[in-house]
């Protein structure tokens, strides 16, 4: 059974598409008035912000001010929490997220995701990436299945390192490689927005620079949504800036502008107190 | 095949002007949420028909011992005639007077008499196993314990019917014994055969969960009393056993249940004979055989066919059922007594 | 000299109290093992592993344990078989699904840990009586013909009994097994947008097959250790009723509805206790199910090694 496959995709706008599709939709995600909820605990405030396609948009604030919260909204992982609760609206490609015909795990594959912690599966390499795409085409074949693997490992800059250790468990690579990995795996169902959470919080900063390297080529394709604390990889990478203070969405902008001349005294002082 | 998006390009030009729906689905099908409930329902199914197992096995085994209880309420329990008893109601199917004094006293003694050696024993090994032993000399233990927590039973059995039994019939039965008490054989089946036998079969279980309960104590109790000069046994004995006690009492629950429930090897070694030792002939009750009431189902098993002794072992049976349920209730007590003292919370996944 | 305090003589004549506690348990232990050794292996020739037993009043015409050990093999497959998918089923349900507040699922919860206490004397009484009722008659085959009631005693009734008596203990390993899947795994699945099945079914259960097998292994060793049940319910022959080649495919239904022995059962009745009196072939069999415990246990300890050397 695989009524998934019923459901026509777009077309990702390749290269020559864009200009279209950016005009029709010039943000991958919106959202507006967004306030939640866990138990009687409000995480989120009336949080208003625009995310553009395909650029890497850095979301910075201290901790606790509801980053992850945020990124959980957009793909509804906060609806595995008990006692959770959300208002306003989020959408993506001008697609509202609650809808009442949305299919939750269809949204899961659009808007991928990437943890804080890596948390390759404890099983192969191979098959960490084929799991879930297998799951969605049931009848894939094995040609097939290994081109998406080979591709999404190439895509994660990780095929060079474990071409040849396919089949070994995924838990022998080290973090930054599991890290790849998890990117590699959120890759294989081709989504088109990508959220990190605080991808390089575990890693060293020789694996860091690979994944920001990374990064910057995956944007030519992917919308990229980044959790960092690390001021100094936001200004190498991103593109926008939101910063979050107390589970409000203070202010956005270019990336630049937000550093050099920020518009909020909190901004200002949060900048400043991080640079020391 | 629309999954691999490269191949729908075709498609977009059609639907430019409307938003392209990604994740919704605009016919209003379900996608997999049928399966999804049918997988639940299925899982629920099995989860309940194991619960309609557990409330089958009690209702039959009450439905059985019914028509004694209905008859004797519990005066059963406390009448001291059981093998005269079975043997009576062999040929009179109007006979209902059992006595099962001598099994509830046999299970008593044997499983008292073989804490009495296994809680000292067991606690004392935890110790060594928890705050002592050398790692190597640790695995070696916990290999050891676990293996005894594995010999099936029957084995104890035949250990205990070749080697305890005629021990304790050459070291304490002498000719003159036998002469002047001649009202129950004492050939070293006997309640002292039995408990020793016991002791071991339910040492593990005092070892295993009171050296986890000790080692769930934290580690900063042990530092802070050997940084205040006390002795390792002093910095055990109030640092870390108090704390770990709720631990060691279940697990003397269960290695408690575990004895009462023993039939094979008490059937085997602590003698046919459901028997009260005299108390007053002092240390030769221990040298008297006595049955328990797990072993006697074993052990009257072929009265199955009589309606009387049927439900009367199933009497016995009930009354098992009651005291693991109690037995069970205490070590759930326990355990969560020792979280609660040793700050240890449970996890629940998502 | 120094002269030691009354503190340091207590805590030391303490400390050997217990050192000599665990000198003993290794002892007994080691002991156990010894006797089985040095009485047992005397007993192993080949001819004992390819013979049935015999009753005899003589030792040595006694014969081999062919068909007990065949039995214990019988008796812990669809023992094992009967219990896999309901407990699988069970823990699944209990540690994915279950809404804890319900009242239904937490009798269910209590009545397992319940369960698990009961001792098994009374679960093989319960068997023997349960299937010994006329409609479940072609579980067992009655040599006497009686309309009335079943004979109640066959591999199949011991195999049901058995699935029933392991299913608490089974359930409880494969549930901490499920359980202790990490919620990373778990959100890393829902992320690629599995659903809550697919999920378990990719996710979890692979993750969590090491402690499944763990539950599945232990539950064998509880079958194969376990007398009792099988003394009541598999009925008292020491061969086969049902066929002598058991390995025979078309002879597997009359074996699993005939009755049998098991190792357990063999040492019952070769002991002194029972009617077969020949403790050399006990002691021998004893051997044997020692060692296939002691395999069980390593191997679950293996299972465990691996399983923590992966999660480093
Ligand atoms: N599962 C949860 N249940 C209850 N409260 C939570 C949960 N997750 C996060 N919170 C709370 O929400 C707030 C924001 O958390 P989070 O979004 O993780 O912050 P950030 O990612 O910015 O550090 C914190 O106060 C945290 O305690
Ligand atoms: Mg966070």
């Amino acid at each position: 059974m695989n009524d998934v496959a019923e459901v026509v995709l777009p077309a990702v706008p390749t290269a020559g598409t864009a200009s279209v599709d950016v005009a029709c939709e010039p943000w991958a995600v919106q959202a507006a008035g967004v306030s939640s909820w866990y138990g009687s605990n409000q995480v989120l405030k009336d949080v208003d912000i625009c995310i553009p396609q395909r650029r890497i948009t850095a979301l910075i604030g201290p901790s606790g001010c509801g980053k992850s919260t945020f990124l959980r909204c957009v793909n509804r992982m906060n609806d595995l929490i008990r006692g959770f609760r959300m208002q306003g609206t989020v959408s993506v490609h001008g697609e509202d997220i609650n809808g009442p015909q949305v299919d939750v795990t269809l949204l899961r594959r659009t808007v991928g995701m990437v943890f804080q912690h890596p948390n390759p599966f404890p099983m192969s390499v191979y098959d960490n990436i084929a799991l879930a795409v297998r799951e969605h085409k049931p009848s894939i074949n094995r040609d097939e299945l290994d081109g998406i693997v080979e591709q999404s490992l190439k895509d994660a800059h990780l095929w060079d390192e474990v071409k040849d250790r396919l089949s070994g468990s995924a838990l022998g690579l080290s973090g930054g490689q599991q890290q790849r990995l998890c990117i590699a795996r959120a890759l294989a169902v081709k989504p088109e927005v990508l959220m990190l959470d605080e991808p390089c919080a575990s890693l060293d900063p020789i694996a860091t620079g690979k994944i920001e390297e990374l990064l910057l080529q995956l944007r030519e394709r992917y919308t990229i949504i980044i959790v960092t604390h690390n001021l100094a990889q936001a200004r190498r990478i991103s593109d926008e800036m939101a910063f979050f203070l107390m589970g409000e969405m203070l202010e956005q902008g270019p990336t630049q502008q937000v550093l050099a001349a920020p518009q909020r005294e909190e901004t200002a002082a949060y900048l400043d107190g991080s640079y020391g | 095949m629309s999954y691999d998006r490269m191949e729908g390009t075709d498609m977009s030009s059609s639907q430019e002007a409307a938003i392209r729906l990604r994740f919704s689905r605009a016919d209003g099908s379900l996608g997999r949420l049928g399966t999804e409930k049918l997988v639940e329902r299925a899982l629920a199914f099995s989860a309940a028909s194991s619960g309609a197992a557990i409330l089958f096995v009690i209702a039959f085994v009450f439905m059985k011992a019914y028509p004694l209880l209905a008859r004797d309420g519990l005066a059963w329990l406390a009448r001291a005639d059981w093998d005269g008893a079975v043997m009576e109601a062999w040929w009179n199917p109007d006979f209902w007077r059992f006595g099962a004094l001598p099994l509830l006293v046999g299970t008593f003694a044997t499983t008292t008499g073989a804490l009495m050696v296994a809680v000292p024993l067991g606690v004392g090994c935890a110790i060594i196993l928890s705050e002592v032993a050398p790692p190597g000399l640790g695995r070696i233990l916990a290999t050891a314990v676990r293996l005894l927590s594995g010999v099936p039973s029957v084995i104890f059995g035949l250990v205990g019917l070749t080697v305890v039994v005629p021990f304790v019939q050459k070291t304490f039965i002498t000719e003159e014994l036998g002469l002047r008490y001649v009202d129950v054989p004492l050939d070293g089946q006997s309640l002292l055969a039995g408990s020793l036998v016991l002791a071991f079969m339910i040492i593990p279980f005092v070892v295993a969960v009171s050296a986890d309960a000790m080692r769930s104590v934290p580690e900063s109790y042990r530092f802070g009393g050997l940084a205040l000069g006390m002795t390792k046994w002093r910095t055990i004995a109030k640092l870390v056993i108090p704390p770990a006690l709720p631990g060691i009492v279940a697990g003397i629950v269960l290695a408690t249940a575990r004895g009462i429930g023993e039939a094979i090897a008490m059937a085997m070694v602590a003698g046919g004979l459901a028997n009260i030792p005299h108390l007053d002939r002092g240390f030769v009750a221990f040298l008297e055989p006595v049955r328990t009431l797990a072993s006697a189902i074993v052990e009257n098993g072929e009265g199955m066919s009589v309606l009387q002794v049927e439900s009367a072992l199933f009497s016995l049976g009930a009354t098992l059922l009651v005291v693991s349920v109690v037995t069970s209730i205490l070590a759930r007590a326990a355990f969560s007594r020792l979280r609660t003292k040793t700050g240890l919370a449970t996890e629940r996944a998502i | 000299m120094a002269r030691l305090s009354f503190a340091h003589v207590r805590s030391r004549f303490w400390m050997a109290a217990c050192w000599v506690s665990a000198a003993v348990v290794l002892a007994v232990c080691a002991g156990i093992v010894l006797a089985m050794a040095a009485r047992g292996i005397g007993a192993l020739e080949p001819s004992f592993f390819t013979t049935d037993p015999q009753p005899s009043f003589e030792e040595s015409l006694a014969g081999g344990i062919r068909a007990p050990l065949a039995g214990s093999v019988i008796l812990a497959v669809s023992g094992i078989l009967a219990v896999f998918l309901p407990s699988l089923g069970a823990a699944i349900y209990l540690a994915e699904y279950m809404d804890e507040q319900k009242l239904g699922t937490r009798a269910i919860r209590l009545g397992l840990e319940v369960l698990a206490g009961v001792p098994s004397v009374v679960f093989g009484f319960w068997g023997l009586a349960v299937f010994s009722q006329p409609i479940f008659a072609f579980l067992s085959d009655s040599a006497g013909g009686d309309a009335t009631s079943a004979f109640g005693r066959s591999f199949l009734v011991g195999a049901l009994v058995m699935a029933v008596h392991i299913l608490p203990f089974v359930v409880k390993v494969m549930e901490e097994a499920i359980r202790a899947v990490p919620r990373a795994l778990r959100e890393a699945g829902y992320a690629l947008g599995l659903t809550k099945w697919r999920m378990i079914k990719r996710v979890v259960l692979p993750s969590a097959a090491p402690g499944i097998v763990t539950a599945i292994v232990l539950g064998l060793g509880l079958i194969v250790g376990d007398t009792a049940i099988v003394w009541l319910t598999v009925g008292g022959t020491m061969t086969m009723s049902g066929a002598d080649a058991w390995w025979l495919p078309h002879n597997w239904l009359p074996v699993l509805k005939g009755t049998g022995s098991t190792l357990t059962t063999f040492i019952f009745y070769s002991s002194p206790a029972g009617e077969g009196n020949a403790p050399g072939k006990a002691y021998g069999a004893a051997f044997v199910l020692l060692a296939l415990v002691v395999a069980l246990n390593a191997f679950v300890a293996w299972i465990g090694r691996q399983r923590s050397i992966k999660a480093q």
